[in-house]
Protein backbone atom coordinates (compact mmCIF):
# COMPACT_ATOMS: atom_id res chain seq x y z
CA UNK A 1 0.00 0.00 0.00
CA UNK A 2 0.99 3.26 -0.57
CA UNK A 3 1.47 4.32 3.17
CA UNK A 4 3.45 6.70 4.98
CA UNK A 5 5.47 3.55 6.20
CA UNK A 6 7.07 3.64 2.77
CA UNK A 7 9.27 6.66 3.60
CA UNK A 8 12.58 5.67 1.04
CA UNK A 9 13.28 9.29 -0.42
CA UNK A 10 10.90 11.61 1.53
CA UNK A 11 12.45 15.01 2.50
CA UNK A 12 11.56 17.27 5.77
CA UNK A 13 11.53 14.58 8.41
CA UNK A 14 14.26 16.35 10.39
CA UNK A 15 18.03 15.08 11.55
CA UNK A 16 18.51 11.58 11.76
CA UNK A 17 19.16 12.22 16.35
CA UNK A 18 21.87 9.62 17.63
CA UNK A 19 21.51 8.75 21.69
CA UNK A 20 24.95 7.37 23.43
CA UNK A 21 24.72 4.32 25.31
CA UNK A 22 21.08 3.55 24.05
CA UNK A 23 19.44 1.35 26.36
CA UNK A 24 17.53 -1.29 24.31
CA UNK A 25 13.84 -0.15 25.64
CA UNK A 26 13.55 3.29 27.19
CA UNK A 27 10.42 2.40 28.96
CA UNK A 28 9.23 -0.61 31.16
CA UNK A 29 6.05 -0.27 28.55
CA UNK A 30 8.40 -0.83 25.81
CA UNK A 31 9.67 -3.96 27.12
CA UNK A 32 6.34 -5.57 27.66
CA UNK A 33 4.98 -4.24 24.42
CA UNK A 34 8.00 -5.78 22.36
CA UNK A 35 7.79 -8.90 24.38
CA UNK A 36 3.80 -9.34 24.01
CA UNK A 37 4.29 -8.80 20.41
CA UNK A 38 6.76 -11.63 20.09
CA UNK A 39 5.22 -14.10 22.01
CA UNK A 40 1.36 -13.13 20.78
CA UNK A 41 3.38 -13.64 17.39
CA UNK A 42 4.09 -17.50 18.06
CA UNK A 43 0.79 -18.26 18.59
CA UNK A 44 1.08 -18.62 14.70
CA UNK A 45 -2.53 -16.94 14.25
CA UNK A 46 -0.84 -14.70 11.66
CA UNK A 47 2.47 -14.49 9.79
CA UNK A 48 5.49 -11.69 10.01
CA UNK A 49 3.96 -10.17 6.63
CA UNK A 50 0.44 -9.79 8.36
CA UNK A 51 2.57 -8.51 11.06
CA UNK A 52 4.21 -5.50 9.16
CA UNK A 53 1.11 -4.89 7.04
CA UNK A 54 -0.91 -4.12 10.42
CA UNK A 55 1.46 -1.89 11.25
CA UNK A 56 0.94 0.18 7.93
CA UNK A 57 -2.52 0.41 8.62
CA UNK A 58 -2.12 2.80 11.29
CA UNK A 59 -3.14 6.60 10.27
CA UNK A 60 -0.28 8.51 8.70
CA UNK A 61 -0.70 11.23 10.22
CA UNK A 62 -0.40 9.41 13.95
CA UNK A 63 2.61 7.06 12.39
CA UNK A 64 4.54 9.88 12.01
CA UNK A 65 3.55 11.64 15.05
CA UNK A 66 3.89 8.53 17.20
CA UNK A 67 7.44 6.14 18.52
CA UNK A 68 8.33 2.53 17.45
CA UNK A 69 6.73 0.48 19.82
CA UNK A 70 3.28 2.21 19.49
CA UNK A 71 3.47 0.89 15.97
CA UNK A 72 3.86 -2.04 17.10
CA UNK A 73 1.46 -1.99 19.64
CA UNK A 74 -1.29 -0.47 16.98
CA UNK A 75 -0.81 -3.40 14.65
CA UNK A 76 -1.04 -5.84 17.65
CA UNK A 77 -4.24 -5.03 18.61
CA UNK A 78 -5.28 -4.62 14.76
CA UNK A 79 -4.29 -7.86 14.64
CA UNK A 80 -5.67 -9.42 17.85
CA UNK A 81 -9.02 -7.73 17.19
CA UNK A 82 -9.28 -8.97 13.18
CA UNK A 83 -8.28 -12.23 14.44
CA UNK A 84 -11.08 -12.85 17.32
CA UNK A 85 -8.58 -13.39 19.87
CA UNK A 86 -9.85 -10.44 21.57
CA UNK A 87 -12.17 -8.02 21.46
CA UNK A 88 -12.51 -3.89 21.02
CA UNK A 89 -15.04 -3.88 23.56
CA UNK A 90 -13.30 -5.88 26.07
CA UNK A 91 -9.90 -3.87 25.51
CA UNK A 92 -11.73 -0.52 25.78
CA UNK A 93 -13.19 -1.85 29.34
CA UNK A 94 -9.79 -3.10 30.37
CA UNK A 95 -7.99 0.35 29.45
CA UNK A 96 -11.09 2.23 31.67
CA UNK A 97 -10.92 -0.11 34.46
CA UNK A 98 -7.12 0.72 34.55
CA UNK A 99 -7.26 4.30 34.29
CA UNK A 100 -9.52 4.43 37.01
CA UNK A 101 -6.61 2.58 38.83
CA UNK A 102 -8.00 -0.75 39.12
CA UNK A 103 -4.09 -2.06 39.53
CA UNK A 104 -3.82 -5.59 37.92
CA UNK B 1 19.48 1.55 33.08
CA UNK B 2 18.10 4.94 34.46
CA UNK B 3 16.91 4.96 37.54
CA UNK B 4 13.39 6.33 36.42
CA UNK B 5 12.85 2.65 34.49
CA UNK B 6 13.44 0.74 38.20
CA UNK B 7 10.00 2.82 39.63
CA UNK B 8 7.81 1.84 36.65
CA UNK B 9 8.71 -2.17 37.29
CA UNK B 10 5.58 -3.67 38.91
CA UNK B 11 4.25 -1.35 41.84
CA UNK B 12 2.13 1.35 41.52
CA UNK B 13 3.60 4.32 39.65
CA UNK B 14 4.41 7.48 40.50
CA UNK B 15 2.13 9.39 38.21
CA UNK B 16 -0.62 8.70 36.32
CA UNK B 17 -0.25 5.94 33.34
CA UNK B 18 0.22 7.23 29.91
CA UNK B 19 -2.53 5.89 27.22
CA UNK B 20 0.20 3.66 25.88
CA UNK B 21 0.64 2.46 29.04
CA UNK B 22 -2.67 1.51 29.67
CA UNK B 23 -3.06 0.09 26.37
CA UNK B 24 -0.01 -2.17 26.86
CA UNK B 25 -1.35 -3.19 30.61
CA UNK B 26 -4.71 -3.68 29.41
CA UNK B 27 -2.85 -5.90 26.24
CA UNK B 28 -0.63 -7.64 28.29
CA UNK B 29 -3.30 -8.31 31.14
CA UNK B 30 -6.25 -9.63 28.78
CA UNK B 31 -3.67 -12.12 27.03
CA UNK B 32 -2.64 -13.70 30.20
CA UNK B 33 -6.22 -14.38 31.73
CA UNK B 34 -7.04 -16.01 28.53
CA UNK B 35 -3.67 -17.54 28.45
CA UNK B 36 -2.49 -16.93 25.42
CA UNK B 37 0.94 -15.80 26.54
CA UNK B 38 3.02 -17.07 29.32
CA UNK B 39 4.12 -13.80 31.58
CA UNK B 40 7.53 -16.10 31.95
CA UNK B 41 7.83 -15.93 28.42
CA UNK B 42 7.64 -12.46 28.39
CA UNK B 43 10.44 -12.21 31.13
CA UNK B 44 12.35 -14.45 29.21
CA UNK B 45 11.84 -12.76 25.73
CA UNK B 46 12.83 -9.41 27.18
CA UNK B 47 16.10 -10.79 28.82
CA UNK B 48 17.01 -12.37 25.86
CA UNK B 49 17.13 -8.74 23.83
CA UNK B 50 18.32 -6.91 26.67
CA UNK B 51 21.59 -8.96 28.14
CA UNK B 52 22.48 -11.66 25.85
CA UNK B 53 21.78 -10.33 22.19
CA UNK B 54 23.56 -7.65 21.57
CA UNK B 55 25.86 -5.75 19.03
CA UNK B 56 28.82 -7.86 20.88
CA UNK B 57 27.87 -10.66 19.21
CA UNK B 58 28.74 -9.10 15.57
CA UNK B 59 31.89 -7.54 16.86
CA UNK B 60 32.94 -11.20 17.17
CA UNK B 61 32.35 -11.81 13.98
CA UNK B 62 33.84 -9.07 12.27
CA UNK B 63 37.36 -9.54 14.58
CA UNK B 64 37.40 -13.11 13.68
CA UNK B 65 37.11 -12.16 10.17
CA UNK B 66 39.72 -9.88 10.42
CA UNK B 67 42.65 -12.51 11.77
CA UNK B 68 41.43 -15.44 10.13
CA UNK B 69 41.12 -14.94 6.23
CA UNK B 70 39.86 -18.72 6.02
CA UNK B 71 37.17 -17.38 8.09
CA UNK B 72 36.65 -14.27 6.06
CA UNK B 73 36.16 -16.10 2.90
CA UNK B 74 33.38 -18.48 4.44
CA UNK B 75 31.88 -15.53 6.11
CA UNK B 76 31.24 -13.95 2.53
CA UNK B 77 30.28 -16.66 0.95
CA UNK B 78 27.99 -18.33 3.43
CA UNK B 79 27.62 -15.44 6.13
CA UNK B 80 24.55 -17.45 7.78
CA UNK B 81 26.56 -20.27 8.11
CA UNK B 82 29.76 -18.68 9.40
CA UNK B 83 27.88 -17.01 11.68
CA UNK B 84 26.22 -20.08 13.01
CA UNK B 85 29.88 -21.08 13.68
CA UNK B 86 29.87 -18.92 16.66
CA UNK B 87 26.51 -19.98 17.66
CA UNK B 88 24.47 -17.00 16.28
CA UNK B 89 21.84 -18.42 14.18
CA UNK B 90 17.74 -17.33 14.12
CA UNK B 91 15.32 -15.00 14.65
CA UNK B 92 15.72 -11.95 12.34
CA UNK B 93 18.68 -13.93 11.19
CA UNK B 94 18.04 -16.77 9.15
CA UNK B 95 19.56 -15.67 5.82
CA UNK B 96 22.65 -13.47 6.54
CA UNK B 97 24.77 -11.62 3.86
CA UNK B 98 27.87 -10.13 4.93
CA UNK B 99 29.05 -6.87 2.81
CA UNK B 100 32.52 -6.45 2.81
CA UNK B 101 33.83 -2.70 3.16
CA UNK B 102 36.98 -1.66 1.43
CA UNK B 103 39.26 1.33 0.63
CA UNK B 104 36.85 1.62 -2.81
CA UNK B 105 33.52 0.38 -1.76
CA UNK B 106 31.33 1.79 1.36
CA UNK B 107 28.57 -0.42 2.00
CA UNK B 108 25.76 0.94 4.11
CA UNK B 109 22.30 -0.71 5.38
CA UNK B 110 18.76 0.66 5.66
CA UNK B 111 15.37 -0.65 6.01
CA UNK B 112 13.32 1.89 4.50
CA UNK B 113 9.86 0.41 4.83
CA UNK B 114 9.92 -1.00 8.37
CA UNK B 115 13.01 -1.54 10.66
CA UNK B 116 14.85 -4.80 9.29
CA UNK B 117 17.89 -5.28 11.23
CA UNK B 118 19.98 -8.71 11.91
CA UNK B 119 19.38 -8.90 15.29
CA UNK B 120 21.43 -12.36 16.33
CA UNK B 121 24.50 -10.08 15.61
CA UNK B 122 23.56 -7.05 16.39
CA UNK B 123 20.84 -7.29 18.57
CA UNK B 124 17.57 -5.17 18.27
CA UNK B 125 18.07 -1.90 16.00
CA UNK B 126 18.27 1.90 17.85
CA UNK B 127 15.96 4.43 17.39
CA UNK B 128 17.27 5.81 14.67
CA UNK B 129 18.13 3.61 12.69
CA UNK B 130 14.53 2.88 12.62
CA UNK B 131 13.41 6.72 12.94
CA UNK B 132 11.69 8.35 9.21
CA UNK B 133 14.79 10.70 9.05
CA UNK B 134 16.94 7.63 8.26
CA UNK B 135 15.26 5.60 6.29
CA UNK B 136 14.00 8.34 4.27
CA UNK B 137 17.27 9.91 3.58
CA UNK B 138 19.89 6.86 3.85
CA UNK B 139 18.55 5.78 -0.03
CA UNK B 140 18.43 9.34 -1.42
CA UNK B 141 20.99 11.03 -0.13
CA UNK B 142 23.40 8.49 1.33
CA UNK B 143 26.68 10.81 1.50
CA UNK B 144 24.60 13.30 2.84
CA UNK B 145 23.34 10.84 6.17
CA UNK B 146 26.93 9.27 6.33
CA UNK B 147 28.09 12.85 6.50
CA UNK B 148 26.05 13.53 9.42
CA UNK B 149 28.05 10.17 11.43
CA UNK B 150 30.77 12.16 10.61
CA UNK B 151 31.87 9.72 7.93
CA UNK B 152 33.29 11.79 4.65
CA UNK B 153 33.97 9.29 1.69
CA UNK B 154 36.15 10.33 -1.30
CA UNK B 155 34.43 10.89 -4.55
CA UNK B 156 35.94 8.04 -5.68
CA UNK B 157 34.62 5.78 -3.39
CA UNK B 158 31.33 3.86 -4.36
CA UNK B 159 28.55 4.05 -2.16
CA UNK B 160 26.34 0.74 -1.85
CA UNK B 161 23.29 1.10 0.41
CA UNK B 162 21.15 -1.69 0.91
CA UNK B 163 17.42 -1.35 1.13
CA UNK B 164 16.40 -4.58 3.43
CA UNK B 165 12.99 -5.15 1.36
CA UNK B 166 13.25 -8.77 2.05
CA UNK B 167 14.08 -11.55 4.74
CA UNK B 168 17.36 -11.44 3.80
CA UNK B 169 19.62 -9.45 6.60
CA UNK B 170 23.14 -7.52 6.10
CA UNK B 171 25.88 -7.16 8.36
CA UNK B 172 28.59 -4.54 7.04
CA UNK B 173 32.43 -6.01 7.56
CA UNK B 174 34.02 -3.09 8.29
CA UNK B 175 37.63 -2.00 7.10
CA UNK B 176 40.38 -3.09 9.53
CA UNK B 177 41.59 -0.09 10.88
CA UNK B 178 45.62 0.82 10.66
CA UNK B 179 47.41 0.64 14.22
CA UNK B 180 46.23 -2.62 15.25
CA UNK B 181 48.82 -5.07 13.35
CA UNK B 182 49.78 -6.42 16.81
CA UNK B 183 46.33 -6.73 18.71
CA UNK B 184 44.28 -9.91 19.81
CA UNK B 185 41.03 -10.99 18.46
CA UNK B 186 39.34 -10.13 21.25
CA UNK B 187 41.15 -6.57 21.60
CA UNK B 188 39.91 -6.08 17.91
CA UNK B 189 36.34 -6.73 18.70
CA UNK B 190 36.71 -4.28 21.62
CA UNK B 191 37.10 -1.36 18.54
CA UNK B 192 33.95 -2.81 16.74
CA UNK B 193 30.99 -0.51 16.73
CA UNK B 194 27.25 -1.16 15.95
CA UNK B 195 27.00 1.70 13.60
CA UNK B 196 30.62 0.45 11.47
CA UNK B 197 28.98 -2.72 11.06
CA UNK B 198 25.60 -0.69 9.69
CA UNK B 199 27.82 1.16 7.39
CA UNK B 200 27.48 4.51 8.78
CA UNK B 201 30.40 4.51 10.48
CA UNK B 202 34.05 3.64 10.48
CA UNK B 203 36.05 1.33 13.17
CA UNK B 204 38.29 3.94 15.03
CA UNK B 205 41.93 3.03 15.59
CA UNK B 206 43.01 2.16 19.11
CA UNK B 207 43.67 5.46 21.06
CA UNK B 208 46.76 3.73 22.49
CA UNK B 209 49.06 1.70 20.63
CA UNK B 210 48.55 -1.75 21.01
CA UNK B 211 50.36 -3.96 23.57
CA UNK B 212 53.46 -4.48 21.35
CA UNK B 213 53.47 -1.74 19.15
CA UNK B 214 56.92 0.50 18.86
CA UNK B 215 55.89 3.63 20.16
CA UNK C 1 -2.74 -22.67 19.25
CA UNK C 2 0.49 -23.24 20.66
CA UNK C 3 1.26 -20.62 23.40
CA UNK C 4 5.31 -19.46 23.70
CA UNK C 5 6.55 -21.33 26.83
CA UNK C 6 9.32 -19.65 29.00
CA UNK C 7 11.31 -23.03 28.65
CA UNK C 8 11.23 -22.85 24.74
CA UNK C 9 11.98 -18.85 23.99
CA UNK C 10 15.70 -19.83 24.25
CA UNK C 11 14.99 -22.47 21.57
CA UNK C 12 12.47 -20.43 18.79
CA UNK C 13 14.29 -17.78 18.99
CA UNK C 14 17.63 -19.74 17.96
CA UNK C 15 15.45 -21.50 14.96
CA UNK C 16 14.16 -18.08 14.09
CA UNK C 17 11.16 -18.47 11.27
CA UNK C 18 13.27 -19.15 7.75
CA UNK C 19 11.21 -17.68 4.80
CA UNK C 20 13.27 -19.56 2.28
CA UNK C 21 10.89 -22.15 0.32
CA UNK C 22 12.57 -25.55 -0.91
CA UNK C 23 10.32 -25.39 -3.98
CA UNK C 24 11.52 -26.33 -7.86
CA UNK C 25 10.84 -22.69 -8.71
CA UNK C 26 12.42 -21.50 -11.88
CA UNK C 27 14.09 -18.24 -11.90
CA UNK C 28 12.76 -15.45 -14.32
CA UNK C 29 16.07 -13.80 -14.38
CA UNK C 30 20.00 -14.48 -13.72
CA UNK C 31 22.97 -12.42 -12.16
CA UNK C 32 23.49 -9.71 -14.95
CA UNK C 33 20.03 -9.49 -16.71
CA UNK C 34 18.82 -6.08 -16.90
CA UNK C 35 15.07 -5.85 -15.53
CA UNK C 36 12.30 -3.06 -15.07
CA UNK C 37 10.05 -2.99 -11.99
CA UNK C 38 6.74 -2.83 -12.79
CA UNK C 39 4.83 0.15 -12.02
CA UNK C 40 2.35 -1.40 -8.90
CA UNK C 41 0.15 0.56 -6.57
CA UNK C 42 -1.36 -2.01 -4.60
CA UNK C 43 -3.81 -1.44 -1.55
CA UNK C 44 -2.12 -4.47 0.41
CA UNK C 45 1.13 -5.00 1.76
CA UNK C 46 3.78 -5.25 -0.83
CA UNK C 47 8.08 -4.54 -0.73
CA UNK C 48 8.28 -3.02 -3.36
CA UNK C 49 8.69 0.67 -2.44
CA UNK C 50 7.48 3.74 -4.04
CA UNK C 51 11.05 4.96 -5.08
CA UNK C 52 11.54 1.68 -6.59
CA UNK C 53 8.48 1.20 -9.06
CA UNK C 54 8.86 1.52 -12.41
CA UNK C 55 12.69 1.61 -12.79
CA UNK C 56 15.20 -0.16 -14.51
CA UNK C 57 18.36 -2.31 -12.62
CA UNK C 58 20.54 -5.02 -12.66
CA UNK C 59 19.74 -8.72 -11.03
CA UNK C 60 23.11 -8.87 -8.87
CA UNK C 61 22.73 -12.21 -7.03
CA UNK C 62 19.73 -14.88 -6.94
CA UNK C 63 18.99 -15.49 -3.43
CA UNK C 64 16.98 -18.82 -4.29
CA UNK C 65 13.04 -19.26 -3.01
CA UNK C 66 11.20 -17.25 -0.85
CA UNK C 67 7.82 -16.81 0.04
CA UNK C 68 6.33 -13.48 -1.70
CA UNK C 69 5.26 -11.09 1.25
CA UNK C 70 2.39 -9.59 -1.01
CA UNK C 71 0.45 -12.54 -1.40
CA UNK C 72 1.67 -14.10 2.51
CA UNK C 73 0.49 -10.87 3.90
CA UNK C 74 -2.89 -10.84 2.61
CA UNK C 75 -3.03 -14.69 3.56
CA UNK C 76 -2.94 -15.77 -0.03
CA UNK C 77 -0.81 -18.49 0.10
CA UNK C 78 3.49 -18.39 0.56
CA UNK C 79 3.68 -18.24 -3.81
CA UNK C 80 6.93 -18.87 -3.44
CA UNK C 81 9.31 -17.33 -6.15
CA UNK C 82 12.73 -16.41 -6.74
CA UNK C 83 14.06 -13.62 -4.93
CA UNK C 84 17.09 -11.06 -6.58
CA UNK C 85 19.33 -8.80 -4.91
CA UNK C 86 18.65 -5.88 -7.69
CA UNK C 87 21.05 -2.70 -8.31
CA UNK C 88 19.92 0.16 -9.23
CA UNK C 89 22.20 3.59 -10.13
CA UNK C 90 21.74 6.36 -7.64
CA UNK C 91 21.25 8.26 -10.62
CA UNK C 92 18.10 5.85 -12.42
CA UNK C 93 16.45 6.34 -8.99
CA UNK C 94 17.35 9.83 -8.30
CA UNK C 95 18.25 11.91 -11.55
CA UNK C 96 21.49 13.55 -12.26
CA UNK C 97 21.83 15.16 -8.58
CA UNK C 98 22.93 12.05 -7.36
CA UNK C 99 26.82 10.86 -7.20
CA UNK C 100 27.99 8.78 -10.65
CA UNK C 101 28.87 6.06 -8.60
CA UNK C 102 26.79 5.29 -6.06
CA UNK C 103 23.84 2.47 -6.03
CA UNK C 104 21.32 1.11 -3.82
CA UNK C 105 20.55 -2.72 -3.98
CA UNK C 106 16.83 -3.79 -3.41
CA UNK C 107 15.83 -7.42 -2.53
CA UNK C 108 12.99 -7.89 -5.30
CA UNK C 109 10.86 -11.06 -6.50
CA UNK C 110 10.06 -11.73 -9.95
CA UNK C 111 6.61 -11.00 -9.71
CA UNK C 112 7.89 -7.20 -9.45
CA UNK C 113 10.47 -7.66 -12.16
CA UNK C 114 10.00 -7.47 -16.05
CA UNK C 115 12.92 -7.77 -18.56
CA UNK C 116 14.64 -5.75 -20.47
CA UNK C 117 14.22 -6.41 -23.96
CA UNK C 118 17.88 -6.07 -25.33
CA UNK C 119 18.34 -3.39 -27.95
CA UNK C 120 14.56 -3.08 -26.78
CA UNK C 121 12.20 -0.46 -26.23
CA UNK C 122 11.31 -1.50 -22.56
CA UNK C 123 14.51 0.38 -21.78
CA UNK C 124 14.66 4.31 -21.62
CA UNK C 125 14.28 6.51 -24.27
CA UNK C 126 17.53 6.53 -25.95
CA UNK C 127 17.78 10.42 -24.78
CA UNK C 128 17.60 9.94 -21.17
CA UNK C 129 20.82 10.70 -19.71
CA UNK C 130 22.39 7.06 -18.14
CA UNK C 131 25.96 7.09 -16.90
Amino acid sequence: MNGVHDLGGMHGLGPIVREENEPVFHAEWERRAFAITMAAGFLGEWNIDMSRHSRELMPPAEYLATSYYEHWLWGLEHLLVEKGLLTKEEIEARVAELRKGAVR
Amino acid sequence: MSHEHRHEHGGTPQRPLTETELRVRALESLLTEKGLVDPKALDALIDTYETKVGPRNGARVVARAWVDPAYKARLLNDATAAIAELGYTGRQGEEMVVLENTPTVHNMVVCTLCSCYPWPVLGLPPVWYKSPPYRSRAVLDPRGVLGEFGVALPDGVEVRVWDSTSEVRYLVLPERPPGTEGMSEGELAALVTRDSMIGVARVAPPVRPAAGTPA
Amino acid sequence: MRVLRAQDVGKVLLKGGPARVNEPVSPRFRPGDRVHTRTINPTGHTRLPRYARGRRGVVDRDWGVFIFPDSSAAGRGAKPQHLYSVRFEARDLWGPAASARDAIYLDLWDDYLDPVEVGGSAAAPPDTPHR
